[in-house]
């Protein structure tokens, strides 16, 4: 099994549902996102980023195209993606009437893992976010911070080979987005998965994508940059420039030039 | 808010009160006790039969509690009643809420059944069934399985698309999906219904008994009518209020109990 993912000419449109007339979400896709890379995906808001995470997640399908894992796709095979693939959203979107502990097994029921193995890999990636002291707590009892920190671990705790975080730092305030992002980078590196990030703010994917894919509006790919490739004191130049690509709309040869092969 | 949803909540906060403190609010307390002294009043001027006395009505209270059978009657048709339409209502909700088609072709007898008044049903009872027991609990189940679907399917399709979606990409069976999120998220709703069809419940049963029933609160009732016993029909009356208030306590303890994440 490779893991690595295949979009090849990906387009979605929707019908919008009074009018019925048609809206292109995603124009055109083609990349590949080899195992183990850590990619960001930018974009101005709005431009089909997170129908882009839907289809990938398996919650939409294309229109046209394809997304494949190991010749599969994630909206056609459904259970063989089960625990493949670990997803931290916006909001923490935690179970309200289950405590932290169960909300991090929630994932692990699904795949039936024994009992005891459930609780003990929860408690451990809870233990590991410094949620020690909450296990028994709701949701509710629990400041932003650390719920989107439980959501981290429910996407961790089924041992995922993809993860994928849509927006997920974004309505954080900076300091707690910056800590609970880099925690979520370490484990990313550390247990060698392979992560997407789909993110409008540009620092952010700078500071933490080994690769960032700019999204066009309707989505189609601007640029493709291996961030890794720029020197650190040439940084803001690039960052600069994929602003302008993003304000433009058009494609900037120039930053691809950098690609690492 | 609608009328009797405003006196469905104020009923709610009362029971509330009742179950955290195990005491009465303050204004209950007083307003219960004008009542006692009102109706004390008006028993000494008015004849016996117009408004009995407070003893009279303590005398039948206590007769009635000696012979506590009629009391265990009703209640356990109410109780089987309300557990066969719960059962029912879950079932149906559950299949329209799973397909979509169902609950186009379905929803239509479910709101045809409410809109057909009770008496109604009564009558239809006495023509189609011969057996007492079935005809009651057919009036009882007609009456409040209904009621448990519109609620319970309300409920369902309540629980928000964030919370789905996030649970849908765990990729979880059908059957995973409805346990884990969708029944859960009802709990709130399932309560409620509970509540609301105890009260239609009791109501509906003594009427239910008051036609061609042999035992029963509700033939308790008609005798004391035949009979002009005022205190009678009043102490039965009391006991009505006291088994609704009681059910009404156990589910909001029961409600507090499991919706403790929510406090």
């Amino acid at each position: 099994m490779s893991d690595d993912i295949h979009v090849r000419a990906l387009r979605k449109v929707f019908r919008q549902k009074g009018s019925g007339v048609p809206v292109v979400a995603i124009d055109r896709l083609d990349f590949t996102v080899r195992r183990g890379e850590v990619v960001a995906i930018v974009g101005k808001t709005g431009c089909g980023k997170s129908t882009f995470f839907n289809i990938l997640i398996g919650l939409e399908k294309p229109t046209e195209g394809a997304i494949e894992i190991d010749g599969r796709t994630p909206y056609g095979d459904f259970d063989h993606f089960r625990g493949r693939i670990g997803i931290v959203f916006q909001q923490d979107r935690l179970l309200p009437w289950r405590s932290l502990l169960d909300n991090v097994t929630l994932g692990l029921e699904v795949i039936g893992l024994p009992p005891a193995e459930q609780r003990s890999r929860a408690e451990r990636w809870l233990h590991r976010l410094g949620l020690d002291g909450f296990l028994r707590a709701y949701p509710g009892e629990l400041s932003g911070g650390m719920r989107q920190r439980a959501a981290l671990a429910r996407a961790f705790a089924v041992n995922p080979s993809i993860l994928l975080a849509d927006e997920a730092f974004g309505h954080l305030d900076e300091v707690t987005a910056r800590q609970i992002r880099g925690q979520f980078f370490e484990m990313v590196r550390s247990e060698g998965k392979t992560a997407i990030l789909v993110t409008h703010q540009l620092e952010e994917a700078i500071d933490t994508a080994d690769r960032l894919l700019v999204f066009g509006r309707p989505a189609r790919l601007l640029a493709d940059v291996g961030v890794t490739a720029w020197p650190p004191a040439e940084v803001p130049a690039l960052r600069t420039r994929v602003q302008d690509v993003i304000e433009t709309n058009q494609p900037d040869p120039a930053i691809a030039a950098k690609e690492p092969s | 808010m609608t009328e009797p949803s405003a006196a469905r909540h104020s009923e709610a906060v009362e029971a509330v009160e009742v179950a955290r403190t195990g005491r009465w609010p303050k204004e209950t307390i007083v307003s219960l006790a004008a009542f006692f002294v009102l109706w004390h009043l008006a028993s000494m001027m008015l004849p016996p039969f117009v408004a009995p006395s407070w003893a009279r009505i303590g005398q039948s209270l206590a007769d009635i509690l000696a012979r506590p059978e009629f009391i265990a009657v009703t209640v356990a048709r109410v109780a089987a009643a309300l557990l066969v339409s719960f059962v029912l209502g879950m079932t149906l909700a559950m299949a329209m809420y799973r397909w979509n088609a169902v609950e186009r072709y379905l929803m239509p007898f479910v709101k045809l059944l409410m809109a057909v008044p009770v008496l109604c049903w009564i009558l239809f009872a006495v023509l189609w069934f011969r057996n007492r027991e079935v005809r009651i609990a057919f009036i009882l189940v007609v009456v409040c399985a209904p009621i448990f679907v519109i609620d319970l399917l309300d409920g369902m399709h309540g629980v928000s698309k964030d919370l789905r979606d996030m649970v849908r990409a765990l990729r979880p069976s059908a059957r995973q999906f409805f346990a884990k999120l969708i029944l859960p998220a009802t709990v709130p709703a399932i309560l409620t219904s509970w509540k609301v069809n105890l009260s239609l419940a009791i109501r509906v049963v003594t009427m239910a008994e008051l036609v061609g029933a042999t035992s029963g609160i509700g033939y308790a009732l008609l005798m004391a009518n035949e009979t002009f016993s005022v205190a009678e029909v009043f102490a039965w009356t009391v006991v009505l209020v006291v088994i609704l208030m009681l059910a009404n306590i156990a589910v909001t303890r029961l409600e507090r109990r499991l919706l403790v994440w929510r406090e």
